[in-house]
């Protein structure tokens, strides 16, 4: 089985929850991303952020793991934001049409403000 | 003249004119009594009643003869009293035999003279009847040779096979040419599900059709042994320990039995006292030695196994006796310095066969009546079709060459090796970036959906730049499947539910790059990744 590459940690700001995501996103990122999901929804909350400062390495099973959490967001009716994208993932987000579900931001201030 | 068979015989009761030293004689009269008697009688070589027949110009009568013979005794056992022999050019070609005359008379002057008539006369018959005969027999035995050869052709090259292996990155041939008496060349191909190609190559001693026969068996003893056996090695055993109980006295098989994963390039031998073959490589050309008996000699034999790995460019080829025993006219052996000198030389064009051939014919001259049978195979590495690349075109440099071990994850290995080597080109650092996912992507699939995540199959990579590109080809071994990604991948019938939330890597592959070529063979799949340098 793949080994993954991945710590997340999951803070409160603002009523909203950051995930903070440091290395690899891809397919053995989904338990860790799922965990952390679950941990960021706790307590209602609506709004939820990850943050792609330390993202090292994103592919497209990784971006099928986004597409899974995507699906459970718009589910339980939550917000799924993210920050910190270099221009490059911006642009993959762009080109899946991610970034019309996923809402992208520049910073964590904006994203977790933004109603 | 060793023996010599005398008969008496009544024309008219026996027809048959053939036997060799038959004089015939006829009754006299239907009311006198002949008595015909059957006198088989060897006269030894060393016998001098031999010499004196052969000296002697008259009929003989025994009882005047006073010889140390025991042919004469039993001559005179058996009732003979006259000898005629016939004599032609020199040569004792037969005797009629007569007995006492029925009056129980001495043979008058007379008589002896009559005798003396006949035998003048009947020997030069009896002489042409016997080459005719002698003729008659050498034309038979002639034709039974001719039809003994027509079915050693024939079981030969009706157990040859028909066609060769193809395979994406090796190619073969072969060639047979049967000596006029047709010896026991033979060679073989074992097709594996894996994908390995059995390479065979074996002698018969002795020719014709008992040597025709003795392939026969062993072709088949070698196709069954390695379809239950991995090894070269036991294969030989196996077929050596089966033959060794059924072949004829003073027959052997030489063989040569080699496994090639086309994979890998990997060959493994191992040799029953055949010539051994020789492998052209980058460093030099080298006899492929493994030691072992010949197949059929002895019981209980093992049979050393060697292993080399080809790369592209290497060719290998495997041979019979009879090019290295073909002679000169002058008496020259072809010999084996020849042909490690031949392998050396080779231009690489025309193929091999063709040029082997060129060699042997200018050594032995025109008219060269082939002495043993001429069995090559020829096994090349393709130069060009590497890893089932394409060749690379003029105009474009290889900057790198690679191999990643399909295993989750090693597509990092490959983008960033890639990433590397574009960040020294004038490819914008926003471009590399995008090249790297492609490769990942590629790579991914390379890996997944080609090499099915085997980690003995690796994935190759190859970057080339021209003066306007740069090309990265990434090749799985997972041919013959075209279809990889089946849907366009959209996001909304993915958050609907529609589609898998995974798929995205052609997609993303498509949008990374400048253009992207698929090329599929049976073997191989190659994506190559294209981005313009302006």
């Amino acid at each position: 089985m793949p080994t993954a590459n991945i710590t997340t940690n999951v803070r409160r700001v603002n009523g909203a929850s950051v995930i903070d995501i440091v290395g690899e996103v891809n397919a053995a990122a989904d338990e860790a991303l799922s965990a952390a999901f679950n941990e960021a929804s706790q307590d209602g909350v609506k709004v939820i952020v990850m943050n792609f400062t330390g993202l090292e390495y994103m592919n497209s099973s990784g971006i099928g793991v986004l597409v899974t959490l995507l699906i459970r967001a718009q589910r339980n009716k939550q917000k799924l934001r993210a920050y910190g994208l270099s221009d490059h993932y911006k642009q993959i987000f762009a080109l899946t049409r991610l970034d019309e579900a996923i809402g992208i931001y520049d910073s964590e201030a904006e994203a977790v403000s933004e109603p | 003249m060793a023996s010599i068979t005398s008969r008496w015989r009544r024309k008219d009761k026996d027809k048959d004119q053939s036997a060799v030293s038959t004089a015939a004689i006829e009754p006299v009269s239907p009311q006198m009594v002949v008595e015909v008697i059957n006198i088989d009688v060897d006269i030894a070589p060393t016998d001098p009643l031999l010499a004196y027949f052969q000296e002697s110009a008259n009929p003989v009568e025994l009882s005047r003869l006073n010889l140390q013979s025991p042919a004469l005794d039993e001559l005179r056992a058996a009732g003979v009293a006259v000898v005629v022999p016939l004599v032609s050019q020199g040569e004792l070609i037969g005797l009629v035999n007569l007995g006492q005359r029925l009056s129980e008379q001495e043979y008058s002057t007379d008589d002896r003279k009559l005798l003396n008539d006949l035998s003048t006369q009947a020997a030069p018959a009896v002489r042409v009847a016997q080459l005719v005969r002698q003729q008659q027999i050498e034309a038979r035995n002639r034709e039974r040779l001719e039809q003994e050869l027509r079915v050693a052709r024939l079981i030969q090259q009706t157990l040859l096979p028909k066609s060769l292996p193809e395979l994406a990155d090796f190619s073969l041939a072969a060639y047979y040419q049967p000596a006029r008496q047709v010896g026991g060349d033979f060679y073989d191909f074992h097709y594996f599900d894996d994908g390995r190609i059995g390479l065979v190559v074996g002698d018969v001693t002795d020719k014709g059709v008992p040597a025709a026969l003795v392939m026969a068996t062993t072709r088949t003893l070698l196709r069954s042994a390695a379809e239950r056996l991995e090894s070269p090695g036991a294969v030989l055993e196996r077929v050596n320990d089966l033959l060794v109980e059924d072949i004829p006295p003073k027959m052997f098989v030489t063989c040569l039995y080699a496994l090639l994963d086309p994979k890998t390039g990997r060959l493994q031998f191992a040799n029953a006292g055949h010539d051994l073959p020789y492998v052209r490589t980058a460093g030099g050309v080298h006899e492929m030695r493994a030691t072992g008996m010949p197949l059929g000699l002895l019981g209980g034999m093992g049979y050393e196994e060697r292993e080399i790995t080809l790369k592209p460019g290497d060719m290998v080829l495997f041979y019979s006796d009879g090019i290295a025993e073909a002679h000169s006219p002058t008496g020259d052996m072809f010999g084996f310095p020849r042909m490690h000198a031949l392998m050396e030389n080779y231009p690489g064009d025309p193929d091999l066969v063709r040029f082997v051939l060129d060699q042997l014919g200018d050594f032995t001259g025109p008219g060269w009546d082939q002495e043993d049978d001429v069995t090559m195979v020829t096994l090349a590495y393709r130069q060009q079709a590497a890893a089932g690349m394409r060749a690379v075109e003029p105009g474009w440099e290889i900057l790198a060459e690679f191999e990643v071990p399909s295993a989750v994850g090693n597509e990092r290995i490959a983008m960033e090796r890639v990433a590397q080597i574009a960040t020294d080109t004038p490819l914008a650092a926003d471009r590399v970036e995008r090249l790297k996912t492609a490769v990942a992507e590629a790579t991914m699939n390379a890996m997944e959906h080609g090499n099915k995540y085997r980690a003995d199959i690796p994935v190759r990579v190859r970057v080339c730049r021209s003066e306007v590109a740069l090309s990265v080809t990434i090749t799985d071994q997972g041919g013959g499947q075209f279809v990889r990604e089946a849907e366009t991948p959209d996001i909304d019938a993915k958050l609907a539910g529609l589609q898998s939330p995974r798929g995205w890597g052609l997609f993303l592959i498509q949008n990374m790059v400048d253009e992207m070529r698929v090329t599929s063979d049976d073997l191989h799949h190659t994506v190559e990744l294209i981005m313009n340098l302006q």
